[in-house]
């Protein structure tokens, strides 16, 4: 009996723990977002003082202005953001089953190949790419934008598609094979649909990425085709508080929805393989 | 057969590599031609030598900083990603996952901005601290400089990891977990002995993946920190706005290639050594 | 199967983008206010005198990143048909830098505005003639902008403030030279006060033997360093001081006032012109050499460089002193909004201290000095 009232307090000191714990963390990770929240709404902040001076809506009412274009640029920054991820999963789905299944030549020379966009700081490879671009005639359209963007995101989707592949059963699929599906309908069938939760977390990247991609957009695209990292850039830089965090908090209203609707996603399919 | 498995393997490859090809490495090798041309045309190391003479402190800082950084996300996405498969209160593992992933939504600049604020001498999270009594004002330091960038780092990349972990270790055969823990072993220790090792590829990846991307980040170290030190994106930039010299630049950039080319070789050998190629 | 419907949908796409012909491109680098002041205030005085036609306005950045964004997107299209931008809005280095390339077209023949500017700056960009290829838009100062409250009488000369950062550690900030032209500013007026003739570096001609004199100023300036914070940016400068960490440090005029606009610095904040003086410089309106609508962006040129505009935009909404010369402004400005320009600065000390930056190659010097003496 004791030793039961002894293990109860003891859990209830490690809850106690563990909630502490908890509230530091969400402390360190949602105390810069509140921050955001904060300025969206200050119309005055200034020392001495800890909170805004002055509240209001002003700001939100100039990113809002007739004039303004922070909702059309919105739009076009998630359809492009979408047609990204499209493009790359329609090459990293083949490339990362060649990847993680198929005896390929140099194999690890072409994982580091799709790695290297990601790694150079890229003003000059975009300044490059832009001048290809305007000799065919492309530059300024959300197509150029688009390609730009999947180049620099192929990295996320071939790679974890290549993990997700490597990660699913091989038995699995020669079971499919035993029972004569064709190795097509293998794919299709079993490979790929146990490979999803992985192939969707890496569209999500892919999507992240081109929602935040500034430098390539402003060579490729600019003026015709204008993103909200474009808004957001200046403002940020320029120190503009308000409207850099009222950008801010706008671009996460699509990241957050299409987040919500992978995690059901997810959620779903680990279940399912949970059973089997 | 083995042969039409190559070029089949080379088939479903090609678009990809085109589109890197078309987009990277054709624009790249201008690139690479001005970091190895002299200002007299010709071959010449001498926009490396200049580089090095300028920025070799700013090098070490990079290597440092993020390798710091990656230290310290691998080990809160463990940590993160360890309670939610192997947590068993469940309004701690709920709470978590609801909170874990939000910066990940948040682009650079952003995060960059947020922290400026929240970091500062003055900022919220000190302000915070003396209103709950946690710190004297006097005490209050700001956190501008190299701890900034990791901090912000950290605080971007961690999610992605986690996610990437979380995803890994759920996918993992509970029966063997369970047996662990039915055998009396701590949580704890079948996080780390049983469970890690499987998803050590995983892992690799994620932290590879922050590695470059932290590396190529321009608006962070620019907008959180000082510029003495500061990173490699800082002074490529530097040189070409302020001298428009796209040679040094290119070599940097080069340094840089050099940097994470060296992370990428430690996870290509021993992420897919042990995972044994096809 | 998917592949052919995505070549499909991404085929019409690309069909789907072109804009109609009446565009007015204007590029502008710098803060976010200058490219709303195209957007909110030109643009829809613009487009109502051109029916038909639409003004489209983008920023590149702040800083000299932000004109050397737009230079290599010129560039980049030397071989294409038409240039993206049919006015840009650029700062010093990258106007002499795309004069001397070919990108910019000779127009202010054909503005009759371009009449109302006799500053030598008009013709004179850090050393390269730019005569006939730039309009001033506004003319703007570097300063200190100090805490009044946490400071009574700010240091008036460098060597002051010298003495000043010594005993009030941490008192002072600015951010280094890769973070902003604030910073640089502050630089090459530490120079012009440490390290010989100030006029020398502003006129030229170029000597590559002056350099060996600034190695006392930069040692001092290195020793200074210890005592001051290094703020990230020209807005990081700002921030500091919004927050009240640091009580003195270099900002520029214009972002000065529009964060005191904006309620990001306390009320009581002033600015002080230190002898013997910091740089300034303008910003230009030009016309790239390959833009479609030339005529139109004479057009719109002539219309921001206009008296009335320059009066109501530029000096009273914004605070920036005009880039058409003074006198022009006359009756066209309530004497509050003229005088509100120089509170705190006196168009006297304005005249004495407000300097030019060096010209080009010395300008690259002094960073470079900075870079091997100062900060490594």
């Amino acid at each position: 009996m004791t030793s039961y009232a002894m293990t109860r307090v003891a859990s209830g000191i490690r809850m106690l723990l563990a909630a502490f714990a908890l509230a530091a963390f969400a402390f360190f990770l949602i105390g810069p977002l509140l921050n955001l929240v904060l300025w969206s709404v200050a119309e005055r902040w200034y020392t001495p003082y800890k909170l805004p001076v002055t509240f209001g809506t002003r700001y939100w009412e100039q990113v809002f202005r007739p004039t303004g274009d922070a909702m059309a640029s919105l739009a076009t920054s998630v359809w492009i953001a979408v047609l990204t991820v499209i493009v790359a999963l329609a090459l990293s789905i083949p490339a990362g089953y060649a990847l993680a299944r198929l005896k390929l030549p140099v194999r690890s020379l072409f994982m580091i190949l799709f790695l290297l966009p990601q790694a150079f700081p890229s003003v000059a490879i975009y300044i490059n790419v832009a001048r290809v671009f305007y000799q065919i005639g492309i530059n300024g359209t959300v197509f150029a934008v688009v390609l730009v963007h999947a180049a620099h995101g192929l990295v996320y989707s071939v790679w974890i598609a290549a993990a997700a592949f490597a990660a699913v059963d091989k038995d699995l699929e020669l079971a499919a094979r035993n029972i004569g599906a064709s190795p097509l309908k293998t794919f299709t069938s079993v490979t790929l649909p146990l490979a999803a939760p992985g192939i969707v977390a890496s569209g999500i990247f892919v999507f992240l990425e081109s929602l935040d991609e500034f430098t390539g957009t402003f060579f490729v695209g600019v003026p015709q085709v204008t993103t909200l990292p474009l808004l957001l850039y200046n403002a940020a830089q320029g120190g503009n508080y308000q409207v850099a965090s009222i950008t801010a908090l706008i671009l996460l209203v699509p990241s957050v929805l299409f987040m919500l609707f992978i995690e059901r996603f997810l959620r779903a399919d680990v279940l399912a393989k949970v059973g089997s | 057969m083995s042969l039409s498995q190559r070029q089949l393997a080379l088939l479903l490859i090609a678009p990809g590599f085109a589109l890197v090809a078309a987009l990277f490495l054709y624009p790249l090798c201008f690139s690479l031609v001005s970091a190895f041309t002299g200002p007299e045309g010709g071959f010449s190391l001498q926009a490396f030598a200049k580089a090095w003479e300028l920025y070799s402190g700013d090098v070490v800082f990079t290597v440092v900083i993020v390798v710091a950084s990656c230290l310290l996300t691998a080990l809160l996405a463990i940590v993160i990603a360890g309670t939610l498969t192997l947590g068993e209160n469940r309004y701690i593992v709920g709470t978590l996952r609801a909170l874990y992933r939000w910066p990940l939504f948040i682009p650079f600049i952003v995060a960059a901005q947020c922290m400026r604020t929240f970091l500062a001498k003055n900022g919220l999270m000190n302000n915070s601290f003396v209103a709950m009594g946690l710190m004297e004002p006097l005490q209050a330091v700001s956190f501008l400089d190299w701890r900034g960038i990791i901090a912000t780092f950290v605080w971007k990349q961690m999610p992605f990891v986690a996610l990437l972990l979380a995803g890994a270790l759920a996918a993992l055969d509970r029966a063997t977990l369970e047996a662990g823990r039915n055998l009396g072993a701590s949580r704890l220790r079948v996080l780390v002995e049983l469970a890690l090792p499987q998803v050590m590829p995983q892992l690799l990846v994620a932290l590879v993946l922050s590695f470059v991307t932290m590396l190529s980040v321009l608006s962070v170290p620019m907008m959180v920190a000082g510029s003495q030190p500061t990173m490699l994106t800082v002074d490529m930039a530097f040189r070409i706005n302020a001298y428009g010299d796209y040679a040094t630049a290119n070599a940097l950039g080069v340094i840089t290639y050099l940097i994470s080319a060296g992370a990428a070789i430690i996870y290509l050998k021993r992420g897919m050594a042990k995972e044994g190629t096809p | 199967m998917r592949i052919l419907t995505l070549a499909c949908s991404l085929a019409a796409l690309i069909v789907a983008s072109p804009l109609s012909a009446q565009t007015l491109n204007v590029a502008s680098a710098g803060d976010q206010n200058m490219v709303d002041y195209v957007k909110d205030y030109l643009a829809p005085m613009f487009e109502k005198s051109h029916p038909g036609v639409k003004v489209v306005s983008v920023g590149t950045g702040p800083g000299d990143a932000g004109s050397q964004k737009i230079y290599e997107k010129l560039d980049a299209q030397k071989s294409a048909g038409a240039a993206d931008f049919d006015v840009v809005v650029i700062h010093q280095k990258g106007a002499g830098l795309m004069v001397k390339e070919g990108l910019l077209a000779k127009y202010t023949g054909n503005v009759e505005t371009s009449k109302l500017v006799s500053s030598a700056t008009a013709t004179n960009s850090l050393g390269a003639d730019v005569g006939g290829f730039v309009i001033p838009m506004f003319q703007s100062q570097t300063a200190l902008a100090y805490n009044a409250d946490m400071l009574k009488a700010p240091p008036a000369t460098y060597t002051e403030l010298k003495d000043w950062a010594k005993k009030n550690p941490k008192q002072f900030g600015y951010n280094g030279i890769k973070g902003g032209m604030s910073g640089v500013s502050f630089v090459a007026g530490w120079v012009y006060a440490f390290g010989g003739d100030a006029n020398k570096l502003i006129q030229g001609p170029y000597d590559a033997a002056e350099k060996t004199k600034w190695d006392a100023a930069f040692a001092e300036l290195k020793d200074f360093n210890k005592s001051v914070v290094i703020t990230p940016g020209n807005a990081g400068t700002l921030d500091m001081l919004n927050r009240g960490e640091i009580a003195i440090g270099p900002v520029w005029v214009d972002m000065f006032y529009s964060w005191q606009a904006d309620g990001k610095l306390p009320p009581n904040m002033k600015l002080k012109l230190t002898a013997p003086g910091m740089p300034g410089q303008p910003m230009y309106y030009a016309v790239p050499e390959k833009s479609a609508q030339k005529k139109l962006a004479e057009e719109f040129i002539a219309l921001a460089t206009s008296p009335q505009v320059q009066a109501d935009g530029i000096v009273k909404k914004f605070n920036w002193y005009p880039g058409i010369d003074a006198k022009h402004l006359e009756g066209k400005l309530d004497k509050a909004a003229w005088d509100k320009l120089f509170t705190d600065i006196t168009p006297a000390e304005l005249s004495q201290n407000g300097k030019p930056f060096p010209i080009a190659p010395y300008f690259n010097d002094i960073l470079e000095g900075y870079e091997k003496k100062v900060a490594n």
